[in-house]
């Protein structure tokens, strides 16, 4: 990249890394304010439920209930929690979860992190690729029996939820054809390490919701780009470029790259949506990533643990976003060139 | 004019078959639960029955009617996916606008208060403010999702009424000293309202959607039947590892069918009224 051409790439990331901080920032002030802000001060009952269960274990149940008062800091002015909290959120010490006491949680947190990446990237990736395809096949090939094949396979398939397909896979997959495994990330009773076998091992544990994410996921964009494609049909360089001659297989790869820039936006946009999804779909398959854990954290009402799954999810969302924004820029070069900021 | 608008649409063979479906199961969901007038929450016999004669769909672990849960859980499916398309789109159709009509300073506010909404993910903003409600009712989970659901249809209202505001007809109404409700409500609704509708339908199913997925974490409604509820309790006890399938299949049909009609119903609508897509 020339000298000229870094001083507007550089002003756009900026915004964009300012626009998610400030975001960011929102989103942990929600999650301090929410247990507070909620009628019947939900906090509050669970010191209370735990003071009840006293007899049972005093000496740990005073240690718990103290930490909780000291990590809400509850007593204390709104304003010294609150820049309590956001120091703390800052620092990485996201409290001290209730069900694994005395276990931080972000030590709980952690270790899951890895296996929801694992699921959720590959996978939107992969639809994303296969749905912007099918979409421009057939938006390009408009009106013929693909078009109206692949449209209405997309349609009936993006209403799909992640979850149901996935219920629907093990049931015929696992339960009927025994083909794939129908639970968890590797077989039960083997202990996670870096031998082929277990990697083969995690790998077939793999299939069925990484399968389930990506068929559920493709129509979406299948749609999207098809529709993109037919009003890039209308554009100018189009008919110049059947005038002149060129071969369809060009015409369309031209048309493929205009339309295709809107759908990298799509992918950020979407990636919230996605990981909800993934995290559902992890209970259905009891796949050892955040969403098991959000579950376990929601049945024991572990509010900490919550609390740090919520903003570790939040972060990865944001930065993941940035990421997006990051290859827009690279590759239009509009936003390059400093001509537009792009939408 | 409704009827020369909408004429063309009843030639669209899409859109009498997915407006058909789409009837069918409100119908379930209405009548439903008067025809087949069974307790949804009840006992009502065996446990784990396949379906037959005496129980259509079949029983769950606790011997409930699966046919009642279901009738009765599209019922509150529907309930809550229209209550979150109202709240969603009554959000967007006043920052929208307000956005695009006043400009400057309002405009840019309004606006980046819509753009904070849109980058914080509404399902997971959803998971945790559901944690601290003890007690969700059809109408919390509504609310819920529909104050997080608008942002993009706002931005669009906004685009879509700039793109209008500055037509020739727009600006004679201004000129003649129109107040700014006036020329919203006569000028510029009528413009989007095709686009409002079809929204309205895409927030339809967000809803239903979203109350599912709430109702698999563990977040749904705390009181009656829901699809996702029914969902949930399928998940809880194993009953797709234990080969139940008419315990989690026909709640998940029910979803699929009514949102993907529903889509298919705006993806017609715009064949027909978006000149582009028309088919030459």
């Amino acid at each position: 990249m020339k000298d000229h051409a870094l001083k507007p790439f550089l002003k756009y990331i900026g915004r964009k890394f300012f626009f998610l901080l400030i975001t960011y920032f929102i989103a942990i002030t929600i999650v301090f304010i929410l247990p507070r802000a909620i009628p019947g001060n939900p906090l509050s009952t669970l010191l209370r439920q735990i003071f009840q269960q006293g007899q049972a274990n005093p000496e740990l149940i005073r240690s718990v209930h103290k930490t909780l008062m000291e990590e809400f800091g509850l007593g204390k002015p709104w304003y010294q929690q609150y820049t309590d909290f956001i120091l703390r959120a800052f620092r990485g010490d996201l409290g001290t979860s209730i069900s694994s006491y005395p276990k931080k949680t972000l030590d709980l947190i952690v270790p899951v992190i890895p296996w929801t990446l694992m699921l959720l990237i590959p996978s939107i990736i992969t639809a994303w690729i296969i749905g912007n395809t099918l979409g421009a096949v057939a938006g390009f090939k408009r009106g013929s029996f693909t078009d109206k094949f692949t449209l209405n396979f997309s349609l009936i398939v993006s209403q799909v939820p992640y979850y149901w397909l996935g219920m629907l896979l093990i049931f015929t997959l696992s339960v009927k054809l025994h083909i794939f495994p129908g639970q968890g990330g590797y077989s039960q009773g083997t202990i996670p390490t870096f031998t082929l076998k277990f990697i083969l091992d995690m790998l077939y544990h793999y299939i069925l919701p990484f399968l389930s994410i990506v068929i559920s996921a493709l129509g979406g964009w299948a749609i999207g780009t098809r529709v993109l494609v037919i009003y890039e049909l209308d554009a100018d360089y189009v008919s110049f470029g059947e005038l002149l001659g060129l071969r369809e297989k060009t015409v369309f790869r031209y048309i493929f790259r205009n339309s295709i820039l809107p759908q990298v936006t799509g992918l950020a946009l979407s990636l919230g949506g996605a990981l909800g999804g993934a995290l559902i779909t992890e209970i259905i398959f009891n796949y050892p990533g955040t969403g098991y854990l959000l579950f376990r954290a929601l049945s024991t009402l572990d509010y900490p643990l919550i609390q740090g799954i919520f903003i570790i999810l939040i972060g990865s969302i944001y930065l993941a976003n940035f990421l997006v924004d990051f290859v827009y820029a690279l590759i239009d070069p509009r936003i390059r060139l400093g001509q537009s900021e792009g939408s | 004019m409704w009827l020369t608008m909408f004429k063309p649409l009843f030639k669209s063979r899409k859109f009498i078959v997915s407006i058909s479906i789409f009837i069918f199961i409100v119908l379930l969901g209405i009548v439903g639960p008067i025809l087949y007038p069974v307790d949804p929450t009840g006992y009502a016999g065996p446990f784990e029955r396949p379906p037959s004669r005496e129980f259509p769909l079949g029983t769950d672990t606790y011997g409930g009617d699966l046919l009642a849960k279901v009738l009765n859980g599209t019922k509150t499916s529907l309930y809550i996916g229209f209550l979150t398309a109202v709240i969603s789109m009554s959000i967007g159709i006043i920052i929208g606008p307000i956005s695009a009509i006043k400009g400057g300073i309002v405009d840019e506010i309004l606006m980046a208060f819509t753009n904070i909404v849109l980058t914080i993910p509404n399902i997971l903003l959803a998971i945790l403010i559901a944690t601290y409600l003890r007690i969700r009712s059809a109408e919390v989970i509504a609310f819920l999702l529909g104050i997080l659901g608008w942002p993009w249809f706002a931005r669009a209202i906004r685009a879509q009424i700039l793109s209008l505001i500055n037509r020739e007809y727009v600006k004679l109404s201004r000129m003649a000293g129109y107040s700014d409700l006036r020329l919203a409500f006569e000028d510029l609704i009528p413009g989007i309202a095709t686009y409002t509708f079809m929204s309205f339908i895409l927030f339809m199913n967000g809803g239903i959607l979203g109350e599912a997925g709430l109702s698999l974490i563990g977040l749904g409604p705390t009181k009656g039947v829901s699809l996702g509820l029914v969902l949930q309790w399928a998940v809880l006890m194993e009953a797709v590892r234990r080969g139940i399938w008419w315990w989690f299949v026909p709640p998940g049909i029910i979803i699929v069918a009514l949102t993907s009609s529903l889509l298919i119903i705006t993806t017609a609508m715009d064949e027909v009224f978006n000149p582009r897509l028309r088919e030459k």
